[in-house]
Order: structure tokens, then C-alpha cells, then sequence
């Protein structure tokens, strides 16, 4: 395997180049580990913009048509009147949470910050393969983040059609009223896409061709797997979606009929390929959520991962199968019935490799020597979350079951159990664990374990009370719950989840204030803070560019931890093994 | 670890009322189908608590075990191949059996409606429903997706003789102890016909009429009927009252619409479709 | 984060990957533009299938013949840019052949211009005659930009060439992933001359 790693050639004696300017340090750089950076901070501030339209949409959930406290002036015309949310503008607020949460925050966090930063480090490389298209798709999603908040001050105001844009709604002015908002939402989506494709392919690339001598595909931890596996679903993935949202485009603005009965259009077309994007969307969204959390998890149990091929033979059926359940999301949509069944059938089988994990992950703690630090608390909460969500997702999977509870707040309970409470508190977990390695400095651990308990609490409190909500009858994406009969018996379970929503919002300033108290005066960093296996901690805290002074060797995969017959309970991926002890295969 | 017993309490306190007390579970079933949905899904629920409890218990017990203790070591493995076989087989096992549990259950409800079913066509659109009954001689006349106009609300052909008695009405009347057959149509965006005590969902699609919906309620009661598909600005008001009556209610209400029916299209020239005239006069409760 | 490093960007430079990494790369970037084709042919295909009549009454008809003779254009250029490449491989510059390809795109360009505007004479537009006019149009025009796109990379390959004479057989690196894409164009061409005109 040809290891192209970059060794830079004069590291040492460049202490005192003060020609690098702002703009080539921090908004025009070939450096993966800046651009992750950049992805980081412009993802985070999204989330407080996608949280903040949470709250405006949990407030009126809870207390409908009164004027929103202290938010309610700031809000356009189009959302709101005299500060009290109207109906369309809810339904601007939803699509714009969804959107702005899927693709602009989950997303880039995940893929932008961590793949960007951990892939080279990991892999033992210099930097990406292509670092120009890196930089050139960190300013399209940025261009393209841009262009949907836009969508909020144009005529007609933003879209309310939901983040899956149903046509034939989204696709004629006439019914959903701003033709400008969608279409910025579909010019949002399309360039968005590109960055992703830009992204994945630089990464598929750089982890088959730039692993370090000695790193075989076997050796990588399962971060890496899981960012290589999510990259190939995008490139297979987002075009799909990207082939759509032009079709939407243009029936939008240029009179074609691909979603309109009328021309011999078919609003099921519509489904299929956002769908057919979408499931492998909601995996690329937590597989490397799982991955992080894996190495995490074996990091402070001290042990090796449990059952590792088993586990990247498990992401693999998740990517594959991800692409043949599509329709799990459309049984009741007016799809065929038998083509309905079969699609239910596949679904339960995704469950399986999940269950693998879930299991593996359990087998990794047993017999560990478990340290509570504040990553690891989230990434074992990760656990629990992504199985209370995957377990409601196997009511949906039967589809007499989905005749009753699709599109209910079951579904809203679903979504935010594998996505908050998988992804983000997954995020949650590798921003504590990698902190150090990417600012220099320790993030608190006191103010991190208040964050950790608030945020589980609060959660739980959020979005526990969905799953009663869609059982009792109540539909998403409605403005107004208490104007049905039997929902307004409901009401104090909106209300109780409002609280724990705002609670949530208030925990996540005590996440930003750690943050910026640690940047300032947290405690320095060494290399190597948690005796962790991978590459990156082999390196200083922050990384030089170039990354590796010399470039890596790497003798054994990134799990041996508490080897018999070794004094440290760790063994990093550059050093060999002393003569006497033996690796287990695994 | 504390965090973990914490979170189960509050979640087994939430489960416990949820199954007990059905105001924090599905609201009472009233359909024939409904039972078999109740069933299968008080099956999952039972068989994911089940899962989830053992599987978070053996995980808490765990971590409180396995806690970092001064001088015990992890013990090094790097995994097991029988337990992995186990842990793969047993849920492809479970999964494949609540697969086939499902699609049995799910082509029952979808078997082709009795013949003697009485035939409903809802019209739906932004922001309101239509229901069109069959009128005297109980046929409803058949909807050509082409001609649905501001005209022909129905779409239904001028020659078509079954559609000259057909009326509307802006609520659902249906008897109990009878099959209904629900014909669902759509005149502009996708709206959905969801009623959560039916236990039913389905979409109405702009462009074709959905024609395999059919339930049977046991007993009287008045329901919503609300759209679940985002359709617009107005979708979270887009509803409908049920009236579910017996049989002997049924035929005095419906005889009295098609009596209505009858007089509105003498008083004026048989126009293309007479049921429009009857819609505007009101529902005859 | 050392500012100092940061320096070392001028000398290694961006466009350093290795050939057959930027191969790799190029590789990957067609696979997901093959899943953007897939998902407009796969709708044109779900569309057209549910169609009582194809082309619908009254609407044109395809210029079957012209865009036929067409596509003998763009399979040429085809060839030609491997040639090219060909040529330089053995030290030759190559550019004769280059020139060549850019004017069977370009004219590959003019005849579907022409067609466009001869079709919109006609009455079939994108907002005519439904989803036949839909879908012809937005094939056939993401398809053109995509050979825009190849026309102009293949000018900016062949200007380098011809100020710099920066190819020789061991460096060719811009080059060859050009006519990759190049390839790429052409092949799905291919599928959507056959299912757009050739399917009746
Ligand atoms: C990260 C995102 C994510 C993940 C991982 C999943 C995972 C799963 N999802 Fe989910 N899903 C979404 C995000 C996600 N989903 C979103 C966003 C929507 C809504 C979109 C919209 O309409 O807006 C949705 C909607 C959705 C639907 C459509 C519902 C509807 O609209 O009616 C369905 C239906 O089948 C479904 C099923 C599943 C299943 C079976 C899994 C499985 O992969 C889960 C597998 C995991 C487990 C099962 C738990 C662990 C396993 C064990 C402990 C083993 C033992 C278990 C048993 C024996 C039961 N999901
Ligand atoms: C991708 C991840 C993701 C995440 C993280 C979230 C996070 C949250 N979501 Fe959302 N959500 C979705 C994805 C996500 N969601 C999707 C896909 C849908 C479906 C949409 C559709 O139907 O189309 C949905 C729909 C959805 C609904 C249903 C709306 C409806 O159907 O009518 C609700 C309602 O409660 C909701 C609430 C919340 C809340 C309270 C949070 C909380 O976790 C947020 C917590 C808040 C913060 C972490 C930020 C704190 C910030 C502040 C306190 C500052 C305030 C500042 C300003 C206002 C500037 N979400
Ligand atoms: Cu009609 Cu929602
Ligand atoms: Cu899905």
C-alpha cells in the first residue's frame, strides 16, 4: 500500500512566520484540521439557531396563539403576528428546524468537523488528498446555509412544506404561497449536496489511498470505518436527492410537470427519491455517531472493542440494506401494498445489524475498568438513547402498526431519540473527548457532568412525552393541537415536554460557557490526556501542520488496551508490542 | 451510574400509567381492524420492553461493577465468535417472525372489501373534506381523475347514470356493524384521512382515487377526521366530524339526504352534477 | 494551531496528489454524477411508464436522425481526446487531436442548441405537452451542461498545453482525469439517447 503522508519539510525552525494572514489561517486553508474547525463553529452555531426554532415551535405546541416571550417582536412577519406564532408560520418554523438540524447541523458536524479533523490523524496522513475541494466544500455548505436562512426574509416568507417537501405542495406556488422560500430551499439543498459529494469523495479517497504504512483497512479504529462507510452513502445518496430538488426547481420556475397530476406528473416520484435519499440519510447521520462512541466507549473501559470486525461487518449490512427500506417511510403513502410489505420486511432486517452493535457495545464494557469521565458518560448514554429510538423504530417497521401511529408525534419521539439523543449526544461525547486534542486545553469536567445530567434529564423529559402523544392521536406538524377533541386531554403532556425542550435550551449555555472558559484558561493538554491507542494522540496537542513529524508505522489495530503482561494498560498503534506478550486476532 | 437508575424510573413510571390508563395510550379502538393493530402492537410493546429492560439492566449492572477500581485490571478480549452468532441469529429470528406477523395481519386488512359494503367517496382539498354517497340506488357514480374541475367537483362523468343521485355531505355518517368502503381522492395537494380510534391512515393523492380502505366500526360514537398530511397553511384545521350511528339512524339520515338530493335537482335544470347544489344546502341532520 | 506551519501550504502546494490518487478521486466524483443521472432517468422511466401515449397527441416528435448523427460526434470526440492522450503518452503534444475534440463538442453543443430552439419553434418547451416536455428538456439540458462543462476543461487542457507544453508521458495527470469525465459524459449520452429517442 503506497503511503503518500506528507512529511513537512521544515517543521522545527518556523516559529516565527508571522506572513500566514487571518484570511489564509482561518477562512481560505488546505489545512483538514482548520476546516474541521470551521465546520465545528459554523455547525454549532447553526444548532443554536435550529434549537432556537425548536423552542419557538415547542412554545406554541404548549401554549398556542399567545405571544411568545422576549422572541416574539424578532420574528418576520410571515411567522408570527403581535408576537403570537401563526399557523403557516409554524410550519415555516418545523421546515426550517428540520432542514437547518439534518443538513446543517448534524451533518456537517459530523462529517465537516470530525471527519475532517479525525480521518487524516487517524489514518496517519498529512492532510486530506484533494485539500482544495476540502476548503471549496466547507464555503459551499457555508454559501448554502446562506441561501436557506434567506428564505425567511423573501416575499412569501420561508417553506412550510416540511423538511421532506412533500409535492405536489412544495411543487406549485399556488398551494404552499412562496415560490421564492421553496426555491431557495431546493438551490439550498442542491448546493449543500454538492459539498457533501465534494467531501465524500475526499475522503473515500484519502482512506483507500493515504493510510500510513503498517495502518491495513483492519487496523483503522472504527471512527475511520464508519466515516469511509458513511462517505460512500453520500456519493451514492445525495445525487438522488440533489436529481429531485432540480426536478422541484424547475417545476417551481419553469412550468414543468414532474410532480403535478395535471401534466401526467406523479406526486409519488417525489417520495420515492427523497426517500430513497433519505434512509440512507438518517445511517449517514449516526453511523459515525456510532463509530465515535465505540472508541470512546473503549478508550475509558480500558479494553478492546468487543467483537471489531463484527462490528465494521455491521456497518457495512447497515450501509447496504440502508439503500432497500426506503419505503418503510411510505407504506400508507398510496404505494403499492405488496410493495409495502416487502419493504416492511427489510426494514426489520436493518434492525439486525444494529442489535449486533448494541450488543458488541455491551460486551465492551463487561469486564472493563470503567472511567466516568464526561465523553464516556455521553457516549454511554448514546447507547441507551439510540436504543429506546431504535426500538420504536421497529413499531413503525410493522406496517399495521404504522397505519396507526404514521405520522404522529411516535414518529417526532423516533426521530429525536436516534437524533439527539444518538447523534448529538454522540457529538456531545467527542467534542469532550477530542477538545484537547484540537484546542490544546481540558474542558472542565465539573461544568461537563452538569451538562451530561441536565441534558439526559431534560431530553428525556422533551421527548418521552412524544411517545404518548402520537399514541394518543396526535398528528405532527399541526399549529394548534387543543382545536381536536381528543387532544386537548393531551395538553399538559405538550406542556411538560416544552419545559424539558426549554430546559434543554438552557443546558446548552453551559456548554458554550465551559467551552469558552476552558479556550481561555482551561488546563493545558498534554499528548496523550487519556492514554488513548490512536495516531492522533501520538502527535502534539494541537497537531502542527503536516500534521506528523515523521510519518507513522503502525504495528497493530487501535484497540489494545490492558494487554496482559504489560505494565500500561495501553499500547499505542506506533509501538510494537514488547517481545514477551502476545496480541490476541481478533 | 446513579444517571442510569435515574432514567429508569422516570421511564418505567412513564410506561406503567401508559398501558394502564388510556389516556396516555391509544384512545379506545373502535374498529374491527383495529383490534388486530392493537394487538400486534401491544405485542411490540410488550417484546421492546422486554428487550429494553434486559438489555439496559445487564448494561447498568455493568457499569456499576465494572467501575474503575485502584488495581483491578480490564480484562483483555477481543470478542467472542459464538456470541456474535448468537446475538445475530436470535434477532434475525425475532425480526423475521414479527415481519411475517405484520404482513399477515397487514393483507388481512387489505383483503378486497365484502361486496355488500356501503361505498364512501371523500373528496379532499385545501382545507376541507367532501364525502359523496351513493344516493337512491346506492351506486356512486365512478370518478375520472381528468374531468375534476371547478365544474365537476367529483369528476364524474355527465353520462354516468349512477352519479345522478349521488349527494355530499361535509360530515361522515356511517352506520355500525357494517363494512365501509372508503374511496379516497384528492383535488389538489396530498391530504390524509386519519382517524387514530379507527386506528387507520391513509393518503389521498392528487391524481388518482385510493380504493382499498375499508373498516367496520363496533360501536356508535362521534370522531374526527383529520388530515395528517402537512397540506398548507390551513392543514392544522382540516377536520371533519364522524357521526358513527346504528343502522336503523343510518337509513332514516341517509333516506332524508337523498330525499334532499332529489328536490334540489328538480328545482333546477339537471345540471352536470347535481350533487354540487345538495353540498351547499347543508348537511340534513 | 501553529501559524507557523501554515506556511508550508505555498511550497507543497494543493494540486500534489499523486496521479492515481486524483484518479481514485475523479473516479469517485463520476460514481455519485452516475447517481444523479440514475435519479432523472429512473423518474423519466416512472413517468413515462404511466403514460397513456408517448409522445403525448399533438406534441412534436424527437429529431431522431439529427441527434443520431450527433451522437457520431460526440463518440468521435470520444476517441479523438484518447488520442490525444494517446499521443502524448509517447511525447507527442497532442494538440492537433484536442483541437479536434473541443470542435466536435462544441458542434455536438450547436446541434443540441439548435434542436432546443427548433423544438421550442415547434411548441414543445418545458412547460408544454406535461412531463414529455418536462423530461426532455431537463435531461437533455443537464446532460448539455455537463458537455459545456467538459468543452471548457478540455479548452483550459489544451491552452495549458499549448502555452506551457506542461504534458509528457510520465505528468499528465489534469489531463487524463478530463477525458475520464469526458468519457463519462459520453457513456451516458449514450443511455439517454437511447431512452429518450430511441425508445418509442
Ligand atoms: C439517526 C437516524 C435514524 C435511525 C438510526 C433510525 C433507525 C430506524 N428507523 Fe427511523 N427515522 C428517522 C431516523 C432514524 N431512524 C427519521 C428522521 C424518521 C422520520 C422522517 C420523517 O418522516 O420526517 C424516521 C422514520 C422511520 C420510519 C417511518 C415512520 C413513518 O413515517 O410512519 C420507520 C418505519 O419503519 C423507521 C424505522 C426505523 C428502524 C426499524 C430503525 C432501525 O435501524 C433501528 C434498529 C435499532 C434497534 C432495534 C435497537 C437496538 C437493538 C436491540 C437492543 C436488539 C434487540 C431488539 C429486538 C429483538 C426488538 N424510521
Ligand atoms: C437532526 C436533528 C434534530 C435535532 C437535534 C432536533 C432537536 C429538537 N427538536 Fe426536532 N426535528 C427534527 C430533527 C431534529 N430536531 C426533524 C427531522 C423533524 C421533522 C420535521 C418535519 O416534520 O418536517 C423535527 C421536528 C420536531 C418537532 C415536531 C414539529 C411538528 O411536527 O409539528 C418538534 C416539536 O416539539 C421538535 C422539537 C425539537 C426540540 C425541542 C429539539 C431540541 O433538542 C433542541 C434543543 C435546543 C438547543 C440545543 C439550542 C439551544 C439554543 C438556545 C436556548 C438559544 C435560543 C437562541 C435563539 C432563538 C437565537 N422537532
Ligand atoms: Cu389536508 Cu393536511
Ligand atoms: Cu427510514
Amino acid at each position: 500500500m503506497s503511503a503518500i503522508t506528507a512529511e513537512p519539510p521544515h517543521i522545527e525552525d518556523h516559529a516565527h512566520h508571522e506572513d500566514v494572514g487571518f484570511i489564509r489561517k482561518y477562512l481560505w486553508t488546505y489545512d483538514h484540521k482548520m476546516i474541521g474547525l470551521q465546520y465545528l463553529w459554523t455547525a454549532l452555531a447553526f444548532l443554536f439557531l435550529g434549537g432556537g426554532l425548536a423552542l419557538l415551535v415547542r412554545y406554541q405546541l404548549a401554549w398556542p396563539n399567545t405571544e411568545v416571550p422576549i422572541l416574539g417582536q424578532f420574528l418576520p412577519a410571515t411567522v408570527a403576528s403581535d408576537g403570537a406564532i401563526i399557523p403557516g408560520g409554524y410550519n415555516m418554523l418545523v421546515t426550517m428546524h428540520a432542514t437547518v438540524m439534518v443538513f446543517f447541523v448534524v451533518m456537517p458536524l459530523l462529517i465537516g468537523a470530525f471527519g475532517n479533523y479525525l480521518i487524516p490523524l487517524q489514518i496517519g496522513a498529512g492532510d486530506m488528498a484533494f485539500p482544495l475541494l476540502n476548503e471549496l466544500s466547507y464555503w459551499l455548505y457555508f454559501i448554502s446555509g446562506i441561501i436557506l436562512l434567506a428564505a425567511f426574509f423573501v416575499p412569501g416568507g420561508a417553506p412550510g412544506t416540511g423538511w421532506t417537501a412533500y409535492a405536489p405542495l412544495s411543487a406549485v406556488e399556488a398551494y404552499n404561497g412562496t415560490r421564492m422560500g421553496q426555491s431557495l430551499w431546493g438551490i439550498a439543498i442542491f448546493i449543500n449536496g454538492l459539498s457533501s459529494i465534494a467531501g465524500a469523495t475526499n475522503y473515500i479517497t484519502t482512506v483507500v489511498n493515504m493510510r500510513a504504512p503498517g495502518m491495513s483497512m483492519f487496523r483503522m479504529p472504527l471512527t475511520i470505518w464508519s466515516l469511509f462507510i458513511t462517505a460512500i452513502l453520500l456519493v451514492l445518496a445525495v445525487p438522488v436527492l440533489s436529481a429531485a430538488a432540480a426536478m422541484l426547481f424547475c417545476d417551481l420556475n419553469l412550468g414543468t410537470s414532474f410532480f403535478k397530476p395535471a401534466g401526467g406528473g406523479q406526486p409519488l416520484l417525489w417520495q420515492h427519491l427523497f426517500w430513497f435519499f433519505g434512509h440512507p440519510e438518517v445511517y449517514i447521520m449516526i453511523l459515525p455517531a456510532m463509530g465515535m462512541s465505540s472508541d470512546i466507549l473503549a478508550v475509558f473501559s480500558r479494553k478492546p472493542i468487543f467483537g471489531y470486525k463484527a462490528m465494521v461487518y455491521a456497518m457495512v449490512a447497515i450501509g447496504f440494506l440502508g439503500f432497500i427500506v426506503w419505503g418503510h417511510h411510505m407504506f400508507v403513502s398510496g404505494m403499492n401494498l405488496t410493495l409495502s410489505a416487502a419493504f416492511g420486511i427489510s426494514t426489520m432486517f436493518i434492525a439486525v445489524p444494529s442489535a449486533i452493535k448494541t450488543f458488541n457495545w455491551m460486551g465492551t464494557v463487561w469486564r472493563g475498568s470503567i472511567e466516568f469521565t464526561t465523553a464516556m458518560c455521553f457516549s454511554l448514554a448514546f447507547v441507551s438513547m439510540f436504543v429506546i429510538g431504535g426500538l420504536s423504530g421497529i413499531f413503525m417497521a410493522s406496517t399495521p402498526v404504522d397505519l396507526f401511529v404514521h405520522h404522529t408525534y411516535f414518529i417526532v419521539a423516533h426521530i429525536h431519540y436516534v437524533l439527539f439523543g444518538g447523534s448529538i449526544l454522540s457529538i456531545f461525547g467527542a467534542i469532550y473527548f477530542w477538545f484537547p486534542k484540537m484546542f490544546g486545553r481540558m474542558l472542565n469536567e465539573t461544568l461537563g457532568k452538569v451538562h451530561f445530567f441536565l441534558t439526559l434529564i431534560f431530553f428525556n423529559m422533551a421527548f418521552f412525552p412524544m411517545h404518548n402523544l402520537g399514541l394518543g392521536g396526535m398528528m405532527r406538524r399541526i399549529a394548534d393541537p387543543p382545536i381536536y377533541e381528543h387532544l386537548k386531554q393531551l395538553q399538559p403532556l405538550n406542556q411538560i415536554s416544552t419545559i424539558g425542550a426549554i430546559g434543554l435550551g438552557f443546558t446548552t449555555f453551559i456548554f458554550i460557557w465551559n467551552i469558552i472558559i476552558s479556550l481561555r484558561n482551561g488546563k493545558k493538554a498534554p499528548n496523550n490526556p487519556w492514554n488513548a491507542n490512536t495516531l492522533e494522540w501520538t502527535v502534539a496537542s494541537p497537531p502542527g501542520h503536516g500534521n506528523f513529524p515523521k510519518t507513522p508505522i503502525v504495528y497493530h489495530g487501535a484497540y489494545e488496551y490492558s494487554v496482559p503482561g504489560m505494565e500500561k494498560d495501553f499500547l499505542p498503534q506506533t509501538e510494537k508490542a514488547p517481545e514477551h506478550v502476545k496480541l490476541e486476532a481478533h | 451510574m446513579k444517571f442510569l437508575l435515574l432514567i429508569f424510573t422516570v421511564i418505567a413510571a412513564g410506561l406503567v400509567p401508559a398501558e394502564a390508563n388510556s389516556l396516555y395510550w391509544a384512545p379506545p379502538n373502535v374498529t374491527v381492524g383495529g383490534r388486530q393493530i392493537d394487538g400486534i402492537l401491544n405485542f411490540i410493546f410488550w417484546l421492546t420492553v422486554i428487550v429494553f429492560f434486559l438489555t439496559q439492566i445487564v448494561y447498568v449492572y455493568y457499569l456499576i461493577k465494572y467501575r474503575r477500581k485502584p488495581g483491578v485490571k480490564a480484562h483483555y478480549s477481543h470478542g467472542n465468535n459464538f456470541l456474535e452468532i448468537i446475538w445475530t441469529t436470535i434477532p434475525v429470528a425475532i425480526f423475521l417472525g414479527l415481519g411475517i406477523y405484520s404482513n399477515r395481519v397487514w393483507a388481512d386488512l387489505h383483503r378486497t372489501p365484502p361486496p355488500d359494503a356501503i361505498q364512501v367517496n371523500i373528496f379532499s382539498y385545501q382545507y376541507g373534506w367532501e364525502m359523496r354517497y351513493g344516493g337512491a340506488d346506492n351506486q356512486l357514480g365512478r370518478t375520472d381523475i381528468a374531468q375534476i374541475s371547478t365544474a365537476s367537483k367529483f369528476g364524474v362523468p355527465a353520462e354516468d347514470l349512477a352519479g345522478k343521485d349521488d349527494f355530499t355531505s361535509t360530515e361522515l355518517v356511517i352506520p355500525y356493524g357494517k363494512p365501509v368502503h372508503v374511496l379516497l381522492n384528492s383535488r389538489d395537494v396530498i391530504h390524509s384521512f386519519y382517524v387514530p380510534s379507527f386506528r387507520l391512515y391513509q393518503d389521498a393523492v392528487p391524481g388518482r382515487t385510493i380504493s382499498w380502505v375499508w373498516f367496520e366500526v363496533e360501536r356508535a360514537g362521534n370522531f374526527e377526521l383529520a388530515c395528517s398530511q402537512l397540506c398548507g397553511i390551513g392543514h392544522y384545521n382540516m377536520k371533519a366530524p364522524i357521526r358513527v350511528v346504528s343502522p336503523e339512524e343510518y337509513a332514516v339520515w341517509y333516506a332524508g339526504k337523498v330525499k334532499a338530493a332529489a328536490e334540489a335537482a328538480q328545482v333546477e335544470v339537471p345540471a352536470n352534477n347535481p350533487s354540487e347544489k345538495v353540498a351547499k344546502n347543508g348537511p340534513a341532520t | 494551531m501553529s501559524s507557523a506551519a501554515l506556511t508550508h501550504d505555498e511550497h507543497a502546494g494543493h494540486a500534489s496528489a499523486p496521479p492515481h490518487v486524483a484518479k481514485f478521486g475523479m473516479i469517485m466524483f463520476l460514481a455519485s454524477e452516475a447517481m444523479l443521472f440514475a435519479g432523472l432517468i429512473g423518474g423519466y422511466i416512472v413517468l413515462r411508464l404511466a403514460q397513456p401515449e408517448w409522445p403525448p397527441a399533438g406534441a412534436p416528435h424527437l429529431p431522431v436522425l439529427l441527434t443520431g448523427i450527433n451522437t457520431i460526434f460526440l463518440v468521435t470526440s470520444s476517441f479523438t481526446l484518447h488520442f490525444a492522450e494517446v499521443q502524448v503518452n509517447k511525447g507527442k503534444t497532442g494538440l492537433f487531436l484536442l483541437l479536434v475534440t473541443i470542435g466536435l463538442g462544441a458542434l455536438f453543443v450547436g446541434v443540441q442548441c439548435y434542436e432546443w430552439y427548433h423544438l421550442h419553434h415547434e411548441g414543445l418547451w418545458f412547460n408544454t405537452h406535461g412531463v414529455y416536455g418536462s423530461s426532455f428538456f431537463v435531461m437533455t439540458g443537464f446532460h448539455g451542461l455537463h458537455v459545456i462543462i467538459g468543452v471548457l476543461l478540455i479548452i483550459w487542457v489544451f491552452l495549458r498545453q499549448l502555452l506551457t507544453r506542461c504534458y509528457t508521458p510520465t505528468r499528465h495527470a489534469s489531463l487524463a482525469n478530463v477525458s475520464l469525465y469526458w468519457h463519462f459524459v459520453d457513456v451516458v449520452w449514450l443511455f439517454l439517447f437511447s431512452i429518450v429517442y430511441l425508445w418509442r
